[in-house]
């Protein structure tokens, strides 16, 4: 992503392989200097697209697309705890496991570690959202696996977590829609792809701070005046009685910034909810007709039926057992 | 978060202690400012913004390069500073690094025995690293010794000893007190052939370097109960909230900053009190804040620097 210096290998056969080396500070700089900048901050999520009921081996499950993050949430029925120490909470627990696929991820060595804090953080955010009183002493396991990760992950994993929780008909107080939003070096981003991300993760490691070095020193001075911000903020929010479920924010922000981000994610937070809604709808409608025509045939199946038994009556037993043994092609010789 | 037991009604008299009481009208105006002040009484006869008394000692453990251990009420953490020379990522060569690790001990409350605490811990792991992630919060660069080849790599050890409320603010303080008696060794390098550095540590126990924790960020749990937002919650408050949020407060230049908040206790809240709770936490963040270096500077002034005999529960 980041990583710009490739060499190439030549393998036998022609093809090539793309080595990674190590990034500079340097790099990074080159490549938020590349980077597109928005000028003016446009509240709307990317492109989406969301499938509900994708698999039939679980009773909910949800694809979702978020751009090019690519994630799918599984939610199987609560099932009975086994430990017995969370047993004494009156509320029901739940476990939210988020697993990375093999491909999703280019950088292997610190998967394990994001995984936890994705699973953690997923699990505080649908807390306040699922009714817990309704299943006592029960459990339930939600999965997230993640196909490809272009940035908004745990905001794309909650939206993606509420669908699958609704289509498994687990009851809910609320729709709930997340987003993320983060500063750098005074540029607001909505919607971070995983490359924004990762340069703020290289920030927060410390890059950034060597950043402006190519400026003019006036600058230089300023910079050191007032303090660079950077931080990403996520939020998942239930709109009907315009409650925060969830936020998270890491990074270094002043209040006043804090709150401006928090604006632009509740705003595209209202748009996702709507299209969420709308799909739920729609899924309701496609259900019906698979309902009504599952129920026509077994209409018809019950017509015939009954044309059978109608028959049965007429002939006679003995008649219709004769009537339907048919002769053995091996006995009859 | 460690169990307790609560009756409904037990729940009703701490809810009714944090929100108001209604006033009497009473016409002697000086009996009425007294009444207002009885408002906002919780259980412990704290108002909302209180903290519980604190006890804070560092330079316990011997065998830490840096150690500090806090009695909040009824928590008790103990944390040691473990150092040891590492190399630094070639990402971020001039940094240190810093490393977390939560144990909970099984004599604060039964249910840690085995693996019951490591939920607990993990949360409080990962609230500490996002919290000192930011190179604003944590000036990381104190811990570089050679850019690119050599760096201090902090071990930071949190025990908690008893479990009596707000762990998430006690451990933050502990390990800023701890940061703050950390005494690096002085290291002094040498160059040898060939661009190799040979590191030659001091053997003077007493010579050696501090760490900045000026920006070091203190975690305020702000818990909401009832309608009202809180500080300092006790294990019993804990169990009537139902949700808290945190919020990591670092002081720059005499301001606040947000270094990482989240929520945690399975609950929402509506936005405008979760601006309340930030502002709530921001102001009592910087409060701690200027009391906590407060207090360490005068430990260290009236302890001095060689600490002849270390008086603490541990000797």
């Amino acid at each position: 992503m980041l990583r710009v210096t490739q060499t190439k290998n030549t393998l036998l056969d022609g093809a090539t392989i793309a080595s990674q080396l190590y990034t500079t500070p340097q790099d990074c700089e080159d490549f938020f200097e590349n980077l597109e900048k928005p000028t003016t901050v446009v509240a709307a999520p990317r492109p989406t697209f969301i499938r509900v009921g994708v698999l039939t081996t679980v009773r909910g499950s949800a694809y979702m697309e978020y751009g090019n993050t690519k994630v799918m949430a599984i939610v199987a029925p609560p099932r009975e705890l086994i430990r017995s120490s969370v047993r004494r909470v009156n509320m029901g627990v739940i476990n939210c496991y988020v697993n990375f696929a093999a491909f999703a991820s280019e950088d292997l060595e610190v998967v394990p570690e994001r995984e936890k804090h994705l699973s953690s953080m997923l699990t505080k955010a649908l807390q306040p959202l699922v009714c817990r009183n309704e299943f006592v002493n029960f459990q339930l396991d939600i999965r997230v696996l993640i196909l490809d990760d272009d940035g908004c992950l745990l905001s794309t994993a909650i939206n993606c977590c509420g669908v699958a929780l609704v289509e498994c008909g687990i009851s809910t107080y609320d729709l709930i829609t997340a987003s993320t939003a983060c500063i750098y070096r005074d540029h607001v981003f909505v919607n971070p792809s995983a490359k924004v991300e990762e340069l703020l993760w290289q920030h927060r490691a410390g890059n950034a701070l060597l950043g402006s070095s190519n400026k003019s020193e006036v600058e230089h001075q300023q910079k050191d005046e007032a303090v660079q911000q950077h931080g990403l903020l996520i939020i998942a929010s239930m709109e009907t009685f315009e409650q925060l479920a969830q936020c998270q924010q890491c990074g270094y922000l002043k209040p006043e910034t804090y709150v401006q981000l928090l604006e632009y994610t509740l705003e595209i937070n209202k748009s996702l909810r709507h299209l969420i809604k709308r799909v739920l709808t729609e899924r309701v409608k496609e259900q019906h007709v698979l309902d009504v025509r599952e129920k026509e045939l077994e209409r018809q199946e019950d017509q015939r039926l009954a044309a059978i038994i109608e028959k049965l009556q007429q002939q006679g037993l003995h008649e219709f057992i004769q009537s339907n043994i048919k002769e053995d092609p091996y006995t009859a010789k | 978060m460690a169990y307790v037991a609560l009756s409904e009604a037990e729940k009703t008299f701490i809810l009714h202690g944090v929100e108001v009481i209604s006033s009497v009208p009473l016409f002697n105006s000086l009996f009425k400012v007294s009444l207002f002040l009885q408002e906002d009484f919780r259980c412990d006869g704290r108002s909302r913004r209180d903290y519980r008394p604190m006890e804070l000692e560092t330079g316990l453990v011997s065998n830490a390069s840096g150690s500090a251990r806090l009695r909040l009420a009824n928590t008790d953490i103990l944390v040691g500073v473990k150092t040891e020379i590492d190399v630094p990522n070639p990402l971020t060569p001039e940094f240190g690094k810093i490393e977390f690790f939560v144990d909970c001990s099984a004599n604060a409350t039964p249910e840690f025995e085995g693996r019951g605490g490591s939920d607990l811990a993990q949360e409080l792991i990962l609230s500490l690293q996002n919290a000192y992630e930011s190179p604003l919060a944590f000036d990381y660069r104190t811990l570089c010794l050679i850019p690119g080849q050599q760096c201090w790599k902090l071990y930071i050890d949190i025990l908690i000893l008893e479990c009596g409320g707000n762990l998430h603010d006690a451990v933050s303080l502990a390990a800023k007190a701890a940061l703050y008696n950390t005494k690096l060794p002085r290291v002094t390098a040498t160059l040898l052939d060939a661009g190799i550095t040979d590191l030659i540590i001091s053997d003077n126990p007493y010579d050696c370097t501090r760490i900045g924790t000026d920006a070091v960020p203190l975690l305020v749990t702000v818990c909401k109960i009832g309608d009202y937002c809180l500080v300092d919650p006790t294990a019993e408050e804990e169990v009537c909230s139902t949700v808290s949020m945190v919020v990591s407060v670092s002081m720059r230049n005499e301001t606040p900053f947000l270094s990482g908040t989240h929520m945690t206790g399975g609950g929402s809240m509506h936005r405008d009190t979760m601006l309340n709770c930030i502002q709530l936490g921001l102001s009592m963040g910087e409060q701690l804040n200027k009391l906590l270096v407060k207090m360490l500077k005068a430990e260290e002034t009236r302890v001095g620097p060689k600490r002849p005999k270390t008086v603490g529960f541990l000797k």
